[in-house]
């Protein structure tokens, strides 16, 4: 066990620095919420940005060049993102195409569909990812949008509902998890099916969420016709894939959650003396005991790196997707607090704050919801971590 | 960063293991309730061992997380914390804290949290002007809820040159040296309150299969997964004088006593009618895991700490 990083690391550190001086738009450095849904667009400076990472070799580092990588080490691809976090520097604006579709397709996909990655990294194809449903929610595996094929080799006619389908407003294309088998048991009866968003008879209609913003929608799917040749991996065992998805999603994003949290309370300190409650014992605690829990959490994330990188599973990201969701939400109940009576003012005349720490409260709420809830993560940390009966 | 053990450190912790199986059964921890002499087999076999302390920090922290796991009684801690600020052959204790019960350097003849005072060869003083060896005066053992540790009053003079000692340092490691007992000591808890609530049956099923108690679980396996980084995390920092190495053993010291409590709390209430029994060995480890918490700083007193780091 030691701190420090070798030389090779360091200059690899180095390497990326300067890159980024060099090449990151003033606009990637606002320190945006990595968490939040997309838009009805990419704005031009987050596609070029993409396009400049995936050209250089900084898109996944530790992809070959030709997905956009530099064949980095895994410790290098942790230094990246440590790096992008300090910074506040996102890769991109849509995370389904580069996270999710990608290392899918090049993973279970056949040569066609593997050609597919280079843009969806590169960030030139925008997916979405039909998971969720109206009645499949945590209980990802009752999904019930159907797939029917039409004869051995003819189309799949797909009819059914997604829901939160983040950035399907803008996708080309839909990473859509179909059920093909009801009889069979319900894990065993799903499929993957690519289907291009201009389909016919796919209606996508906008989503309007709590904070009033409308960034994912749903997804309508009547008789939609789908080549067969468009079935990622084997007929029914699209729940393998299911697994595969959710492992990418939250592969490298520990880092970047830790990271948020430990800018929010960087962020607290600075609220706490603006509102001249640096002082007061109570506010002090409450930012003291968040720095614990953030601190340590970091440490734990570079533990499970540790067992990740020597090939080993790391259920340290369930733990880190739990504590982050549930630490972020009340940070920013407190920050609310902090200002005291002015909390829950969203005003630009009266204060700097303009209601940004109760927005975010607000969109913090999907933190914990979203990518298995905090419930679910305790249910899956009980069993599969600590071993206990289901 | 690297958090990966090295075969020696994965040696060093199996070794520890199983001496401290072997040597540190609970009857020892039971039998040292009433007579502190029982311990005196345990330190024979962990005397040689106080050569971690000149180490590392990470291998010190690697052996004494076996010990707060057996709950180990007698010398061992005060010895090796004793050990950073001076040479001497034997055990040793360290008479620092005041009478209000801070460990802080001050001047006072009086001293409290002595820990073990009137069973080592050596008690060790920090004064304003350095550290020296110092006769004890008078002696006052002080009950604690914790029955597998002693701590006393006692009144000091210097009897050596005062040395200068980097105080700050020594605590640093102190605070991390307790914390990685008290992960023992928490991941014993947690491990005891799996296991029982695996074999368990009530309503016909372990009680382990139901979310009320698998919820729990997971929230007191987070807490020690946090305790346990954040620990050898600062463990690191200190080996490697790094400037996050203040931040990070309060961290450490906050965490693992957090972790502890929390198990020691859930892990009761987990356990039901039988944890509530002397019989049984849970009250051992809850009385330490509150007495560690407060030793060397409670956690409110290291978030403290955290603050003016952080808001100053």
């Amino acid at each position: 066990m030691k701190l420090e990083w070798s030389a090779e690391d360091e200059a690899f550190r180095a390497e990326l620095i300067a890159f980024l001086d060099e090449h990151a738009p003033a606009e990637a450095k606002v320190g945006r919420d990595f968490t939040e849904g997309g838009g009805f667009e990419i704005p031009k400076w987050a596609r070029e940005w993409q396009a400049t990472l995936f050209d250089h070799g900084w898109m996944i580092p530790g992809y070959p060049p030709e997905l956009g990588g530099r064949n980095a080490t895994p410790t290098q691809t942790l230094i990246y993102m440590e790096e992008l976090a300090r910074q506040r520097i996102p890769r991109s604006l849509h995370f389904p195409g580069y996270a999710i579709a990608a290392p899918s397709l090049l993973e279970f996909g056949d040569d066609e569909q593997k050609a597919l990655a280079p843009a969806s990294i590169r960030g030139d194809l925008v997916w979405c990812i039909g998971m969720s449903e109206p009645n499949a929610g945590s209980d990802l595996a009752s999904l019930t949008t159907r797939a029917v094929q039409d004869g051995a080799d003819g189309p799949f006619i797909v009819n059914g509902q997604k829901v939160w389908t983040s950035y399907s407003m803008i996708a080309e294309k839909c990473f859509c998890y179909v059920r093909t088998d009801p009889s069979a048991s319900k894990h065993t009866g799903i499929s993957v099916l690519i289907i291009d968003m201009d389909t016919p008879g796919i209606e996508v209609r906008p989503l309007r969420h709590l904070t009033g913003a409308e960034d994912f929608a749903e997804v309508f799917f009547t008789d939609v016709e789908v080549p067969a040749k468009h079935l990622v991996g084997g007929l029914n065992d699209g729940w393998r894939i299911t697994m595969g998805s959710l492992a990418h999603e939250r592969g490298g994003l520990w880092i970047q959650s830790v990271a948020m949290v430990q800018q929010t309370v960087d962020d607290l300190c600075s609220l706490a003396r603006r509102c001249g409650r640096a002082d007061d014992a109570g506010v002090r605690r409450r930012i003291a005991e968040a720095y614990e829990e953030v601190a340590s959490l970091r440490a734990l994330g570079y533990k499970g790196f540790a067992s990740f990188a020597q090939g080993s599973s790391a259920p340290e990201h369930s733990y880190l997707k739990l504590a982050t969701s549930e630490l972020g939400k009340s940070l920013y109940e407190l920050g609310m607090q902090i200002q005291g009576p002015y909390g829950a003012v969203a005003d630009p005349q009266r204060g700097a704050e303009n209601g940004r720490w109760a927005h975010s409260f607000f969109v913090s709420f999907a933190n914990t919801i979203a990518g298995g809830s905090s419930e679910i993560q305790r249910n899956i940390i009980a069993t599969r971590i600590l071993g206990l009966p289901r | 960063m690297d958090f990966t053990m090295t075969d020696e450190q994965v040696l060093l912790r199996d070794t520890a293991r199983a001496l401290l199986a072997k040597e540190c059964p609970s009857s020892l921890v039971r039998a040292h309730i009433d007579d502190p002499a029982a311990a005196e087999p345990l330190w024979k076999q962990l005397s040689e061992w106080v050569e971690l302390a000149g180490g590392p920090l990470v291998d010190l922290c690697l052996f004494l997380e076996e010990c707060g796991a057996v709950l180990a009684p007698g010398p061992f801690l005060p010895t090796v914390l004793a050990a950073r600020l001076m040479d001497f052959e034997g055990t040793a204790t360290v008479a620092m804290a005041g009478i209000d019960g801070h460990w802080s350097v001050n001047d006072e003849s009086t001293r409290a949290f002595v820990l073990e005072a009137d069973r080592v060869d050596h008690v060790v003083a920090v004064w304003s002007s350095g550290v020296t060896a110092a006769n004890v005066t008078a002696i006052r053992q002080v009950g604690s809820v914790d029955s597998t540790r002693r701590i006393f009053e006692v009144d000091v003079r210097p009897v050596s040159p005062h040395v200068a000692a980097n105080i700050d340092d020594w605590l640093e490691r102190a605070y991390v040296a307790v914390a990685a007992e008290l992960v023992g000591t928490a991941r014993w808890l947690l491990q005891a309150s799996i296991e029982y609530a695996k074999q368990r049956v009530q309503f016909d099923v372990p009680i382990g299969s139901f979310q009320a108690i698998q919820h729990k679980l997971a929230n007191m396996s987070l807490a020690v997964e946090r305790a346990v980084s954040a620990t050898y995390y600062a463990a690191m920092a200190i080996d490697a004088d790094d400037e996050d190495r203040h931040r990070a053993a309060h961290v450490a010291k906050a965490a693992a006593g957090r972790a502890a409590t929390l198990c020691a709390k859930d892990g009761i209430q987990i356990h039901g009618g039988i944890g509530y029994t002397w019989e049984h060995d849970l009250h051992l480890y809850i009385r330490r895991a509150y007495a560690s918490e407060a030793l060397l700083g409670t956690s409110g007193w290291h978030h403290d700490r955290l603050a003016d780091l952080l808001l100053r």
